[in-house]
């Protein structure tokens, strides 16, 4: 067995793309309560240069698993890809599920950090993990793979239960809407660190995948680990059994009738709040075609407990795609003007195989259709150009580069996007607290960053509530645990203190919140953004949606009150993750 | 009088109240009641036929009913729980 040094014996690979080694250093101890976004945003402040080039070697590539990734917690195996976004040119988080989070911890590494570039661009490469430590190996046969091909042939050549993390050709050709993608339990790329196009960060570092070989090796122990135990399990049981056991046991796409109900369901590039084809897009119809065509609801992840992800077969019963949310049927589905799912089934899988932010590029598509250029509701056109990215056609890099890229080739007038990036399906003209969100976190429009559904919160509260749910995702995007189990800051800090057998306190747990919103503030700011980044756009503004005729109308100055923090109150601990 | 809570996404009509205390005898009674109050609440819960909506769950006093219940006895301090479940992946 590989020796491993410091004192928590956990390490942190570092990987050097221009000469193409890899180490592995003790993991500082002081770090021990960081992990995913937190953890990230901490090794990219402090050594990730604001002002590079995201797609030049300075820019700093971050694969981060959750503090409680790879120990028995339930469904806390989900990792964060970080480094600075081409689509927002300031810092980036994206957050997924599948196994390389789980096995990494497994192996004891907390991170894995990549720096420099190739000095030839057409070379590919590979990062081999194991518990020996890395090694970056050739993988020019793997150019221009798709998603789904390049992880068959990885599991064919490397040991039973590896798990990898891999781009398609949108990362290798560096669009801003490029994803990450991650093997899921079965070993399919179809969760993605999809948002601010960190694909194409790993693009310009010419690594093309991370296998992670976990060797069977067991759980992480926690320090305390009767009481560890007994935590996971009373929390696992109150969890399936409980009054309110499991609200997301058909997925997100079951969202999409009430989203619609709350003029939240953009259609046709966010012209209206509901949809005509609420009906033809609802989740339920993905779900009755589970008895008679197969797939189900799975876990993404080994250990997860809610088993949100859908598994969506074609109607000859074979697999289509995996993970057909809420988001994709909006951004793809309504907000294109495509009124079936089995069409946005398809979008999503070419999405999942090109290697594309489902949001960005749904948003992307939508501007070009109200341009003009396409009618809206032209689902074969939709699936043409997603393979015309993976081409590199001129149209398929504009659609590629996201909503605002195709927005300015084709001088539209209408593109919902806020620094840089697609506004998500959540829309901010009903939902001001979440448009607050969006307008003052680090990662631009992301409802993963702290997403509060309740249109009738007085004005007044706005900002506490942003701010609060800011804090909590960020917490829970560090800890492992993904935000559909819905934890508090007070199950996570009580996770943490069995796990190190020490006390977490309220004010630590909320302080590493705060601390890792505020190292992401300062990236940005020192990467140039200033107040004016934080306005929504002008379609937002002016554009009414609903019977109400609803326009995004929040003052600046209250918008930038989400930058000081309140006093937490005892309710903040009671918040749930929600994204 | 029982109590109706609210949950945050269907807190427009009701304008951020979370809890509405109503005159009612069974469930449907009390949603009506504060539908009467509060107009456009109803419809989040109940669909065009009078049936609770696929994604509601209504819970008295804690406890989970059947979606054809909503003809169930409640009596003064009752809580009646309407559950809406909202997430966004």
């Amino acid at each position: 067995m590989a020796r491993t040094d410091g004192p928590s014996g956990d390490r942190l690979i570092r990987v050097d793309m221009t000469r193409q080694t890899a180490n592995a250093e003790p993991f500082p101890d002081e770090w021990k309560l960081l992990g995913g976004r937190a953890l990230s945003a901490r090794i990219l402040l402090e050594e990730c240069d604001p002002t590079c080039d995201p797609l030049g070697p300075d820019n700093v590539l971050v694969m981060a698993p959750g503090v409680l990734s790879g120990t028995a917690a339930p469904t806390s195996g989900r990792i964060s890809i970080g480094g600075k976004s081409p689509l927002t040119k300031g810092i980036k988080e994206a957050n997924a599920g599948g196994e390389p989070g789980q096995d990494l911890m497994r192996l004891g590494y907390r991170a894995i950090v990549v720096k420099g570039k190739p000095a030839d661009p057409e070379k590919l490469y590979g990062l081999e993990v194991d518990s020996k430590g890395a090694r970056v190996v050739p993988a020019d046969r793997y150019k221009g793979v798709w998603n789904y091909r390049l992880s068959e042939e990885l599991a064919g050549s490397h040991p039973e239960g590896s798990s990898f993390i891999s781009i398609g050709p949108a990362g290798e050709m560096q669009l801003a809407g490029a994803s990450v993608a991650c093997t899921d339990e079965k070993g399919r790329p179809a969760r993605h660190a999809a948002r601010g196009g960190l694909g194409a960060v790993m693009g310009s570092k010419g690594l093309k995948y991370v296998a992670v070989d976990k060797e069977r090796r067991p759980l992480r122990q926690p320090a305390r680990r009767k009481e560890f135990f007994a935590r996971v399990k009373g929390y696992s049981k109150e969890f399936r059994e409980g009054p309110k056991a499991n609200v997301f046991r058909f997925g997100t796409s079951a969202v999409v009738p009430i989203a619609n109900m709350l003029q939240t369901f953009p259609y046709r590039n966010r012209t209206a709040g509901q949809s005509p084809d609420v009906a033809t897009l609802d989740g339920k119809r993905i779900v009755e075609t589970f008895e008679e065509r197969g797939g189900g609801m799975h876990n993404c992840m080994t250990g997860c407990i809610v088993q949100c992800s859908n598994v969506v077969h074609d109607a000859e019963g074979n697999y289509k795609t995996s993970a057909l949310e809420f988001e994709t049927l909006t951004l793809l589905g309504s907000n294109c003007g495509i009124a079936s799912w089995e069409d946005v089934a398809d979008l999503d899988r070419l999405c999942d195989e090109v290697g594309l932010d489902t949001i960005e590029t749904g948003a992307a598509i939508a501007v070009y259709m109200d341009s003009g250029a396409m009618e809206f509701g032209d689902a074969e056109g939709a699936k043409r150009i997603l393979r015309e990215i993976a081409e590199g056609t001129e149209l398929g890099r504009a659609i590629g580069n996201g909503a605002v890229s195709i927005g300015r080739k084709r001088k539209h007038h209408r593109v919902p996007a806020l620094k840089g990036q697609a506004l998500p399906a959540w829309d901010p003209r009903p939902l001001k607290a979440t448009g607050i969100t969006y307008c003052t976190s680090p990662m631009g429009a992301d409802h993963t960053a702290g997403l509060i559904v309740n249109p009738g919160l007085p004005k007044e509260e706005w900002v506490r509530a942003s701010q609060e749910a800011q804090l909590v995702n960020a917490v829970c995007d560090s800890s492992g645990f993904c935000q559909f189990l819905q934890p508090t800051l007070d199950d996570i800090r009580a996770f943490y203190g069995e796990l190190y057998g020490e006390e977490v306190s309220r004010r630590q747990i909320a302080d590493i919140g705060w601390r890792c919103l505020e190292d992401e503030w300062e990236f940005n700011r020192r990467a140039g953004f200033t107040e004016a980044d934080d306005d929504m756009p002008e379609c937002l503004k002016q554009d009414p949606i609903g019977p109400a005729k609803l326009v995004w109308d929040v003052p600046a100055d209250l918008v930038r009150q989400a930058y000081r923090r309140v006093e937490s109150r005892d309710e903040l601990f009671a918040i749930k993750a929600t994204g | 009088m029982p109590r109706v809570e609210i949950p945050p996404p269907y807190r427009g009509p009701t304008r951020g109240e979370d809890r509405v205390e109503v005159e009612g005898r069974t469930v449907l009674e009390c949603l009506r009641a504060v539908d009467a109050r509060y107009p456009g609440f109803l419809p989040q819960v109940l669909d065009a036929e009078g049936r609770v909506h696929r994604f509601v769950r209504l819970f008295v006093n804690g406890e989970e009913i059947e979606r054809s219940a909503l003809h169930a006895s409640v009596a003064a301090g009752d809580r009646v729980e309407v559950l809406a479940a909202i997430a966004g992946g």
